[in-house]
């Protein structure tokens, strides 16, 4: 299909619809029956609101967490979702109850950063990883520790393949592995080495995302081409992959080389990638490209500062996560308070 | 560890008085100085605030002295706790890089028109060489090296520092293998008198600091094991990290061990404006791990009583999170960790409040840190003063003294 004819179908734009937050977010998911919204957030929460009628309504949140909820991931044909912090927590939730408790959880599942769950096709099984080197599967029903073997690096990104048949990891080095989960070997390794950059001596990028299109022929990942120290400056960047082959099919580089992150990636049914960044404030891209043109259909920056995308199950909604917190250097009161970030949720729509 | 100081290298008496002279003469005592240039974030290093706002994704975690923790980003310091004295209600004036190094360096004396020394050359004068004979202030950094003049202030020229880029030995030092010795001595003499002639009626701080930077290269060239990185054992390379600081940092322990009475260490790109907390794991690491190794060498060498270290930025990070993940300048509410001469051992001094965001008891700025730490070097700033053509001077702030919870 060619930009002008996608565009006229899929123009995502921004509805009246804006759910704020007093504290910073990392992601914001539909949960798969379209009811639920949750996000997990900086503060050890998971926060919930039942978006199901014409105006959010906010939910008791999840509580247990200890640090930073990076990460959060729904269990396919229950109403759970998994979760995880950056001391090392796992946790699995009912999201429907009224007030959620975990189903079980796990205070030593990792030493220190969870940075990425997933959960198998079938529900089944969790896969989890972080700082400290080691891949991790769980039996997603109680917890139990299924399997366990070490990763050559940092793991920033996680994803199953459809097929269930793969687990993929994405490094800190920018190196997309390929498990099998059986033997708990890497099966092939594609090239994402364009998100990381020793920048003088500091380690820069990483894979910050994976995501699979619903056929398991596509994977994007997103990150930072030649990532900078510092203020961390670099092109927004979402690298398509050919499952089959392993060939890179588009490197989807946007806006300028302090245009932040690209966060989140994920398909649309219709096989193109939407996309968003974020950066310092008033930076950041949401963009809709396909990966069979070489230009994007859509790219807007109205709404900047772009943390993660999520489409509901009606495939008309998408729920856009952007942070909203200033830079800037010294003391900054408002009436004699120091003020922190918060976040909000665009609902946007085709 | 090492011999009376010899006081008339730099002419030290011209400027003291005469029974402070002496007594300073005796003075054995070190520094070394650890810059991370462009500000370590305070909260994910000496003062975390887990599970708090602004408190990060890591971990506190204890540390060899009960009741004091850390960032987990710290793991091998943690270790050397005992040895460290942190001050946590640090409180500087200067938000920006220009202003900010240069205060902190300098001790932000009371303005009276004059460029005072950074501590490196302040310290230079005060304490000259020590008996070693060896360059008084070496600096340890990335990049080019030479003789850095601008270090010195009013001081003059000859107490700037001696850099070693890279910390590879200046350019032309060591001896041509087709010159012998005694060729050698003819052209310094050689050069001498013509220094001598040309210094006559012109006699200035640039020329006295022309001829003493020859006769610092001089008694370098005699110590070229100096420079010998094939010396070290795979070991030291092992605990210190084969990094640029990791390798720093242990030619700066070989450094002291020669005598050099100030040595300072700069390690650069430390402006985590954006993704922060990954840049603090990739960063704090490289520090931890031969920092925690050098404490540990200066304590089993004996050193640690007489080499007072300093670990300091221009500032500290916000405790506020920016849309970037990352920290921006925050001067109001951070930590200078020291440890060894004159300071006590396995000590948290100063508070900040339960968000980190502010000090919450006394705030200390660099003036007080220079004060505790000429007392710690021995040096008694209420009885001496630089005398500048006549201008006396104070050797740090007025309004300021010294902050006797770090001091033994």
């Amino acid at each position: 299909m060619d930009n002008t004819t996608l565009l006229s179908e899929f123009q995502p734009k921004p509805t009246k619809q804006v759910i704020e937050y007093e504290r910073q977010l990392f992601q914001a998911r539909f949960s798969p029956c379209g009811k639920f919204l949750l996000a997990s957030g900086y503060d050890a929460t998971i926060q919930r609101w039942d978006v199901s009628g014409s105006e959010s309504k906010r939910l008791n949140p999840c509580l247990g967490h200890h640090a930073w909820v990076p990460c959060l991931a729904f269990i396919p044909t229950t109403e759970r979702i998994v979760s995880a912090d950056s001391w090392g927590q796992i946790a699995v939730w009912r999201y429907a109850d009224e007030t959620p408790s975990p189903v079980w959880k796990n205070d030593t599942a990792h030493d220190g950063w969870v940075r990425a769950v997933a959960v198998s096709p079938d529900g089944q099984r969790i896969a989890s990883g972080g700082n400290d080197r080691m891949l991790r599967m769980w039996s997603a029903a109680d917890g139990k520790l299924l399997k366990e073997w070490p990763h050559p690096e940092k793991i920033f990104s996680l994803c199953f393949h459809p097929s269930g048949s793969s687990l993929v990891s994405g490094d800190l080095k920018g190196v997309i592995r390929d498990w099998d989960i059986d033997t708990a070997t890497v099966r092939r390794e594609l090239d994402a080495r364009v998100l990381y950059q020793l920048d003088k001596i500091q380690e820069c990028g990483g894979v910050r995302h994976l995501s699979f299109n619903h056929d398991g022929k596509r994977l994007a990942c997103a990150g930072q081409k030649t990532p900078g120290g510092g203020f961390s400056t670099g092109f927004p960047c979402v690298l398509v992959f050919d499952w089959d082959d392993g060939q890179l099919l588009r490197e989807m580089q946007m806006g300028k080389n302090d245009d932040g992150f690209a966060y989140d990636a994920i398909f649309h049914p219709a096989g193109f990638v939407m996309a968003t960044s974020c950066a310092f404030p008033g930076k950041g891209f949401v963009w809709c490209w396909t990966p069979q043109n070489e230009k994007p259909f859509f790219e807007s920056t109205s709404i900047p500062n772009g943390r993660s995308l999520s489409l509901h199950p009606d495939g008309r909604r998408i729920a856009l996560l952007v942070s909203k917190s200033a830079n800037g250097n010294g003391r900054v009161l408002v009436q004699g308070v120091y003020q922190g970030g918060s976040a909000q949720i665009h609902i946007l729509e085709f | 560890m090492l011999g009376a100081a010899a006081a008339g290298g730099l002419g030290l008496g011209t400027f003291l008085q005469p029974c402070v002279a002496d007594e300073l003469a005796k003075n054995d005592k070190q520094v070394l100085l650890i810059w991370l240039d462009g500000g370590m974030s305070q909260l994910e290093s000496w003062d975390p605030k887990p599970n708090t706002e602004f408190g990060g994704p890591f971990r506190a975690i204890p540390t060899s002295v009960p009741g004091i923790h850390v960032c987990e980003l710290l793991k091998h310091t943690a270790k050397q706790m005992h040895h460290l004295a942190v001050l946590r209600s640090v409180c500087t004036q200067d938000n920006s890089h220009s202003a900010g190094v240069a205060r902190m360096n300098r001790g932000d004396p009371k303005n009276r028109g004059v460029e005072y020394p950074y501590l490196g050359s302040a310290v230079a004068k005060l304490l000259g060489p020590t008996s070693s004979g060896m360059p008084p202030y070496i600096w340890i950094k990335p990049n080019s090296g030479g003789f850095k003049a601008s270090d010195a202030g009013f001081l003059g020229a000859k107490y700037g520092a001696l850099a070693l880029g890279d910390g590879k030995p200046p350019d032309n030092l060591l001896l041509n293998k087709s010159i012998s010795p005694e060729e050698d001595e003819l052209r310094n003499e050689l050069r001498r008198k013509f220094n001598d002639r040309y210094a006559v009626g012109r006699r200035t701080q640039w020329t006295d600091a022309n001829s003493y930077v020859y006769e610092l290269a001089q008694k370098l060239m005699k110590r070229d094991d100096l420079f010998d990185e094939s010396s070290f054992t795979d070991k030291d390379r092992q605990r210190y990290g084969t990094h640029e600081l990791g390798r720093h940092l242990l030619l700066a322990r070989r450094t002291l061990e020669t005598g050099v009475r100030f040595v300072k260490v700069n390690s650069y790109h430390w402006d985590s404006h954006g993704d922060n907390f990954n840049a603090s794991e990739s960063l704090i690491s490289q520090f931890d791990q031969p920092f925690a190794a050098l404490i540990e060498d200066l304590h089993q060498r004996t050193m640690l009583d007489n080499v007072l270290v300093i670990v300091m930025s221009e500032f500290g990070r916000t405790p506020k999170i920016n849309s970037h993940v990352g920290r921006d300048h925050w001067p109001e509410a951070w930590s200078i960790a020291m440890a060894g001469a004159g300071i006590r051992k396995g000590v948290v001094v100063g508070k900040t409040n339960d968000q980190g965001t502010f000090v919450e008891d006394k705030p200390y700025d660099i003036g007080h840190l220079f004060h505790t730490w000429f007392k710690a070097m021995g040096v008694p700033p209420d009885k001496m003063e630089y005398d500048n053509q006549g201008q006396p001077l104070p050797v740090a702030h007025d309004d300021c003294g010294p902050i006797d919870e770090l001091l033994v």
